[in-house]
């Protein structure tokens, strides 16, 4: 019988909600999958490695994008908040209004085929879908759009399921106190809804308009701001949440400041989305100076749940260790368990996010924004915290959670438990290269940077390590992925559960009184490297021959 | 419990607000913001409904299957 309440609580579903997350997690996988082999290839042509030509370099910059920015991230997401729904309300009722759920990945899945026909077949839009590139109407663009519009529908349905699952047991007097995982993912739930009337408010205008039904929107850009920003914040929001419950998986360790300070931490990210939102209008000329100031003073606020919930787990983790016994300053890190896979991914991902994070600080701010935003430093800082940070994420989380559903072990533990190293390295590579790749001017979403010869060389020279770095990471991510897909596939089934990875077992212990400082000295370190960044771009820019006027791409 | 439909709230709270400023002040006018958060505030303020109403609905369930059991424990005392 395994510890954690997860792991059982899956075991327990119903076989057919099992299948039901089979699917989902299938499609999540495959959708990275395809988004990976077409990032390889975009990031492959961007540093010159080979000339697919500007149509098929769009459409995979594009499919590249729209697979895992929208796709994976979603399907992960809706499986994992059913996951969570399930696992820790009463697992064997399974998940409330089921058929629903089904329609609502149906219609994801259906999204996926419509946006990727809408890709291949037209004119690729990117994956912000601005209207006017689109130029005129057309059933490539109305695939396109339409394909946003099943997605947002089906994360509609699922999310309704999700809350529905969540809030049963209290109805039925079945809990008296909502766990925090409950209510956490109950608020995730309904940001995912907010999200999905986003992306309708956004692309329904445009859809019509591919359908010659009404003029090109013209909203479309403050449209996708608002999008874009939820879309920031709901994978941090879900990345958090899956930590707390991973680290009790892995350590039996829950939060030392009790459920509801826990329950008012992750409500807190409900209440600093709408309040950040108005850095993304920067680049919009029309927007008054008085509201620029307030942006940037708001936009501080940005990190401030996904920073408090690193400091609950950080100093929950740090006072468990010590009272087991670690000593010195990072001692109680080297008891965690890192020959389990979903440490080591947890670990990167950890790190991942302080760069990337501090990275992100540098590009809201208002003076540096538009000379940036179009430059190749966004690609450089995100990946960070796409692929660094939350799919890092989502991974370890599969560890947990494929097992119990289809009953096998994972498969190979000992190389999967490398993998996530190997990520970060190849990330780090593309993630510097990058950056000072966009310090320097290098465009984004340009494919051919030369300039008939013009450019200047050092922008090929930082594009080969993008390039070079994008290969290593896409390589170790698609291993990530098939080690993780063979858990899916038909085979004679073994059970899984007593198959323990390896663990901690700290829940229990007598708290002695100690200091955590760790955490602290970590959000030190966060902010020295905000600092040093910022510092670095207006050095680095100043010292730029040219000036640049940016636009609202961003 | 009561904390977590008191939390909902403040988000409805928080988000109807600055709807209403997205709407109404010409400094912020974007009407496009003002219908996202405008929409999640009200989505926000039925998972506090809901909420609540799930915890009158199991509190009552709760109260029903202690009052069946006292019924039955009370027939077999009687008998």
């Amino acid at each position: 019988m395994s510890a954690s309440a997860l792991v059982d609580g899956l075991a327990r579903l119903p076989d057919e909600d099992k299948r039901l997350l089979k699917i989902a997690f299938a499609a999540a996988l495959g959708a990275l999958f395809a988004g990976v082999v077409l990032g390889a290839m975009t990031a492959a042509a961007r540093a010159g490695f080979f000339d697919p030509g500007p149509v098929l370099g769009y459409r995979s910059m594009t499919a590249h994008a729209v697979s895992i920015f929208f796709y994976w991230l979603y399907f992960s997401q809706a499986g994992l908040l059913l996951v969570l729904a399930t696992a820790y309300a009463v697992p064997s009722h399974g998940i409330a209004w089921r058929p629903l759920a089904w329609a609502g990945f149906a219609l994801m899945l259906a999204g996926f085929g419509a946006s990727a026909h809408g890709v291949w077949t037209g004119v690729p839009l990117l994956y912000d879908a601005p209207p006017e590139l689109g130029l005129q109407p057309s059933a490539s663009l109305v695939s396109f759009y339409g394909g946003y519009l099943l997605l947002a529908a089906g994360l509609f349905c699922v999310a309704t399921t999700g809350v529905v699952t969540a809030i049963r047991p209290l109805a039925n007097g079945e809990q008296t106190e909502w766990p925090v995982v409950s209510f956490a993912s109950t608020a995730w739930a309904g940001l995912l809804m907010v999200s999905a009337i986003a992306a309708v408010n956004v692309f329904l205008p445009a859809a019509l308009w591919a359908m010659g039904l009404r003029p090109m929107p013209a909203d479309h850009a403050t449209g996708w701001h608002i999008l874009f920003h939820n879309l920031h914040y709901l994978p941090l929001m879900a990345t958090v949440l899956m930590w707390y419950v991973l680290i009790e998986t892995l350590t039996g360790v829950k939060s030392i400041f009790g459920p509801r300070f826990s329950k008012i931490v992750f409500a807190s990210y409900l209440v600093f989305v709408p309040p950040t939102s108005l850095y993304h209008m920067f680049l919009e000329p029309n927007l008054a100076q008085s509201v620029r100031v307030l942006g940037s003073l708001l936009s501080l606020f940005i990190s401030v749940p996904t920073v408090t919930v690193f400091l609950v787990i950080v100093a929950s983790l740090e006072v468990h260790a010590r009272s087991a016994g670690a000593r010195g300053l990072f001692g109680w890190i080297g008891l965690l368990p890192w020959a389990n896979p979903a440490m080591s991914a947890i670990g990167m991902a950890v790190v991942n996010l302080a760069v990337g994070g501090a990275l992100a600080f540098v590009l809201i701010q208002e003076k540096l924004a538009p000379l940036l935003s179009d430059t190749f430093f966004v690609p450089g800082y995100f990946h960070f915290l796409t692929v660094g940070t939350v799919t890092l994420t989502f991974l370890a989380a599969l560890v947990y959670v494929l097992p119990p559903l289809t009953g096998r072990p994972i498969w190979r533990p000992a190389l999967l438990r490398r993998l996530p190293y190997l990520v970060t390295a190849g990330l780090a590579l593309f993630g510097v290269a990058g950056v000072a790749a966009g310090y320097v001017g290098v465009p984004r979403r340009v494919l051919d940077i030369t300039y008939g010869g013009a450019a200047p060389t050092v922008w090929m020279v930082l594009m080969v390590g993008v390039g070079t770095g994008g290969l290593l990471m896409a390589a170790a991510l698609t291993l990530h992925v098939l080690a993780l897909a063979a858990n899916l596939l038909p085979a004679p089934a073994r059970r899984a559960i007593g198959v323990e990875l390896p663990a901690v077992r700290w829940e229990g212990i007598a708290l002695a009184p100690t200091r955590a400082w760790t955490g602290p000295l970590a959000v030190v370190v966060l902010l020295g490297l905000m600092v040093g960044f910022t510092a670095l771009a207006f050095e680095v820019m100043r010292a730029l021959p040219v000036g640049a006027v940016g636009s609202a791409a961003h | 419990m009561r904390e977590d439909a008191l939390l909902f709230l403040v988000v409805f709270a928080i988000w109807i607000a600055l709807a209403v400023v997205y709407a109404t002040v010409p400094m912020f006018a974007m009407p496009g913001y003002a219908t996202v958060w405008g929409w999640g505030a009200l989505v926000f303020l039925a998972l506090a409904g809901l909420t609540i109403f799930a915890r009158w609905r199991g509190g009552s369930r709760r109260g029903k299957r202690t009052a069946d059991r006292d019924d039955k424990s009370g027939a077999v005392h009687e008998r």
